[in-house]
């Protein structure tokens, strides 16, 4: 386990309606995992884990809040220093996706300037046996084109995932990493670790012990 | 020195259920139940994982302060500790070296001192059958180990008799002293041994050492009037005293039982103060759900009147869910995972006039019940059944609409679950009770029973077949197939619990409602207890960045539901439920500092990640009924010093 450069540290907040499956996206990054019936979100879980993207290594540092409505007022406090956020809906729940809209919105004008952010249709496993004929009874309820529309516009990554199956869910960590700007990440670090505000530090020393104590090792990316 | 000595003659006082120590009675009842209630806590010693038992030195003052934490020791310092809130401890390091008797005394006056008058509970005590004298020279070596504060152990040796001269004195002037409190005083340590072989004793059974726990013998004081003794030097026979102590058990749960069942069956009104008293060290687990009911104001404690006035809920909640609502609760969306489509034709099929003026937002209050109740404990099977499902969904949704200023917010759906599973536990009990019970007491059970659960017109078919049914001893919450009990019994453990889960919610309105304005308050409350009672950790987290409201704001909004099993909660509500104003909310907020600071010195090795991870999921796994009651004592004093005296410590 050694690589060629420090692991850089990167604040991430998952956003997005209740029972979109943020916490269960997380879980299947950091774990590998997937739990049907998992308990709601309460105020907000903090995860981490590492990721190799070509000689870089970012330690995602991430903030998985609670969906209903009625806990969004805790939302600033986590977006408010993240380098990257992920705004999530159910691509099978329209209500869902008008609010993540709002998400995207509230992200560009409240949260950072050079925010990294990703826009994810969860729950694809859900409407992979729809078929083109039969549109009534089809599970999805948002099309690929309206997300990537949406992305589109608001010049934001855009991917459809299932944290069910694990499809494409490594894939978006690793789309942040790629986009999040070097300067950034670089510009991101505080003068040292001593500050009261480790926010968004760079944990320079690599600690491999950090990394195991979220449940998982490093992403297979 | 042996545990027959005569002076600790005792007197078994039956009807009461209480033990009379020595002849003179009366004088130093406080300081026996104090030690009686010392022994509570050392059953927490070997779960006390960040504190060494082991190290004994002689430093009193070292006890005093890991007695008594962060009390002050100074008589009357409280002009002191208002101007520096830290000097709390040192106080006790300097202050009365030389004192040991007078810091007991002064650590209770302080107690006092920032103690408004005692909870009705408390007040029985100058008329408390409570009437011992304690032996002042039994030599009684006390190992002590203190509170998280001092990673010390010390012995402390007190051989000569003024024991309880000092707090005899403080206690002739202060009536709150008593029993209870005491009891809980005494908790504040994390453990006391009476040297050389521990001799504990305890009146609850619960809090007793498992004989696997320890190598050295522990005995328990039961009720038993031949025991003679707790403070004897020699070792026991430890044989005999395992026999004792499964004995002392049995008899202590028995004791206990009855306690409750003089409460509840000895007057045709019950007395509320009684029961509060009783119940805060715990109910057994038959007369809980009766006992809550009670302690809630949810059944009257006026007999004649608990049947009609339960009728009556019962009928308003029926009518309630036929009226107000038009929704299909069995329906649980399960096939289409909720997609907003079937979300309205899940409303039923009577969605057409009335129910579309406030459609969309029930609409919606109604779809985030019905995706929350299918992951409510997901590792509970009752809850995984669809009847079960179907009543939390009922339950909830009535009390959201009913309650549009808050709505349905998550977390609720943990508090409904208590109330739920102790209703439905109750029910297979009184069944049990009424096909296995004996004859005798037939009529006197009926008074422990919640009026109108079961069918007298015998018109229940299912109830007459579980009735019947060989395997009813054995069903219990966790094996019973819910479908073989009858709606009929639903809908009155939903209205019981519908009623009680307001009655509840009632006290922490302002957690659920626009911005959670309660729980903000109480996450700085913490924050304020903790810059009192652990200044270090709070500098620790504060170093390493971590904000209360990251960890704690769950904590307030589940009520510590995530972080300890249901069957903890359950216990820990006995004490909520026992507490006026009831514990939910400014009381929580002293367990939720005792929580926290219980894994102070693993958290002051562990940097900001570590520091969240573990607060996420802490190690509360293995914990028992006895940590849950050391963490409530701890509550208990922490606020009985900073109710009052927050305002001039800020």
């Amino acid at each position: 386990m050694s690589f060629p450069n420090p692991a850089t540290s990167v604040k991430l907040v998952l956003l997005g309606e209740a029972a979109v499956g943020k916490s269960s996206l997380v879980l299947r990054f950091v774990s590998n995992d997937f739990q049907e019936n998992k308990e709601p979100t309460i105020g907000a879980a903090f995860l981490t884990q590492k990721c190799t993207i070509g000689s870089k290594v970012i330690k995602y540092e991430i903030w998985d809040t609670a969906g209903q409505e009625r806990f969004a007022s805790l939302a600033p406090m986590y977006y408010r220093n993240a380098q990257a956020a992920i705004v999530v809906y159910d691509v099978t729940k329209p209500a869902s996706f008008i609010r993540a809209r709002h998400w995207v919105k509230e992200l560009h004008e409240q949260a950072s300037k050079d925010i990294t952010i990703a826009l994810v249709g969860n729950k694809y496993d859900l409407v992979e046996q729809d078929s083109p004929e039969d549109e009534e009874n089809n599970m999805r309820k948002v099309s690929v084109e309206e997300g990537q529309n949406l992305a589109d516009e608001e010049g934001i990554l855009f991917f459809e995932s299932s944290a069910k199956s694990g499809y494409n869910v490594n894939d978006i960590f690793i789309g942040i990493g790629s986009k999040i700007p070097e300067s950034k990440v670089a510009s991101s670090a505080p003068g040292g670790q001593g500050s009261s505000n480790t926010e968004g530090r760079i944990d320079l020393t690599s600690n491999a012990a950090n990394n195991n104590r979220s449940g998982g090792g490093e992403c297979a990316c | 020195m042996g545990k027959k000595k005569p002076e600790m003659s005792q007197v078994y006082s039956h009807s009461k259920n209480e033990f009379i120590f020595g002849e003179n009675g009366g004088k130093g009842k406080h300081l026996s139940s104090f030690l009686k209630n010392l022994s509570l806590t050392s059953s927490s010693s070997s779960l006390q994982s960040s504190t060494n038992s082991n190290v004994s030195t002689n430093d009193y003052n070292d006890i005093n302060s890991n007695i008594y934490g962060s009390l002050s020791y100074g008589n009357s310092k409280v002009g002191s500790t208002s101007s520096n809130p830290n000097g709390i401890i040192d106080n006790g390091h300097r202050i009365i070296p030389n004192q040991r008797s007078l810091s007991v005394g002064a650590s209770f006056s302080h107690v006092n001192a920032a103690t408004p008058p005692p909870p009705p509970p408390n007040e029985r005590s100058n008329t408390s059958p409570y009437s011992h004298t304690h032996s002042h020279n039994t030599g009684s070596s006390l190992l002590l180990k203190g509170p998280r504060r001092s990673h010390s152990t010390t012995r402390y040796a007190d051989n000569d008799d003024d024991w309880d001269a000092g707090l005899e004195e403080v206690s002739k002037n202060l009536k709150i002293v008593e029993n209870k409190n005491l009891s809980r005083v005494a908790n504040m340590s994390d453990s006391i041994n009476l040297q050389p072989s521990p001799v504990l004793d305890s009146l609850y059974p619960d809090l007793m050492i498992p004989i696997s726990s320890g190598s050295a013998p522990v005995r328990s004081r039961s009720n038993s009037p031949q025991y003679k003794g707790r403070t004897s030097k020699e070792s026991l026979d430890d044989e005999d005293y395992q026999i004792k102590l499964e004995i002392n058990r049995l008899n202590q749960l028995n004791t206990k039982y009855s306690k409750f069942r003089r409460i509840l069956t000895s007057d045709n009104n019950i007395n509320l103060n009684e029961l509060r008293k009783i119940s805060w060290n715990g109910i057994p687990n038959e007369l809980r759900a009766i006992s809550w009911q009670l302690l809630l104001g949810y059944l009257p404690t006026n007999k004649t009147r608990q049947s009609s006035t339960l009728k009556r809920k019962r009928q308003e909640y029926i009518e309630g869910i036929a009226g107000v609502i038009t929704i299909d609760f069995e329906n649980d969306n399960t096939n289409n995972n909720g997609t907003s489509g079937n979300i309205s034709s899940n409303l039923g099929s009577n969605n057409s006039a009335t129910s579309l003026a406030n459609n969309n937002r029930d609409k919606q209050i109604y779809h985030q019940i019905n995706i929350d109740v299918k992951r409510t404990h997901p590792n509970i099977k009752l809850y995984s059944y669809p009847e079960i499902q179907t009543s939390l969904r009922k339950i909830l949704y009535l009390w959201a609409v009913r309650h549009p200023a808050s709505g349905y917010v998550q977390g609720i759906n943990d508090l409904v679950t208590p109330f739920f599973q102790i209703f439905l536990g109750n029910y297979l009990w009184q069944l049990q009770r009424t096909v296995f019970g004996e004859n005798e007491t037939k009529l006197e059970d009926l008074q422990l029973f919640i009026p109108g659960l079961l069918d007298s017109e015998n018109k229940d078919e299912k109830e007459q077949s579980l009735i019947n049914d060989p395997n009813l001893l054995h069903y219990t919450i966790d094996n019973i197939d819910p479908s073989l009990i009858s709606s009929r019994v639903y809908s009155i453990i939903e209205a019981d619990t519908y009623w009680c889960l307001s009655r509840l919610l009632e006290n922490i309105t302002d957690n659920y409602i626009h911005q959670q304005p309660g729980i903000i308050r109480q996450v700085s409350e913490l924050k304020n207890l903790i810059s009192k009672m652990d200044l270090e950790l709070l500098n620790h987290l504060d170093n390493e960045g971590v904000e209360f409201i990251q960890f704690s704001f769950r904590w307030m909004n589940c009520l510590l539901m995530r972080e300890l099993s249901v069957g903890l909660i359950i216990r820990m509500w006995d004490t909520y439920l026992s507490e006026t104003p009831l514990g939910f909310n400014n009381f929580h907020v002293y367990v939720c500092a005792a929580f926290l600071i219980k894994f102070s010195n693993d958290l002051k090795e562990r940097d900001f990640q570590e520091i969240l991870l573990f607060l996420q999921n802490p190690p509360t796994t293995y914990w028992k009924e006895k940590d849950i009651e050391l963490m409530l004592s701890e509550a208990f004093i922490w606020q009985s010093l900073y109710k009052n005296a927050s305002a001039h410590l800020k």
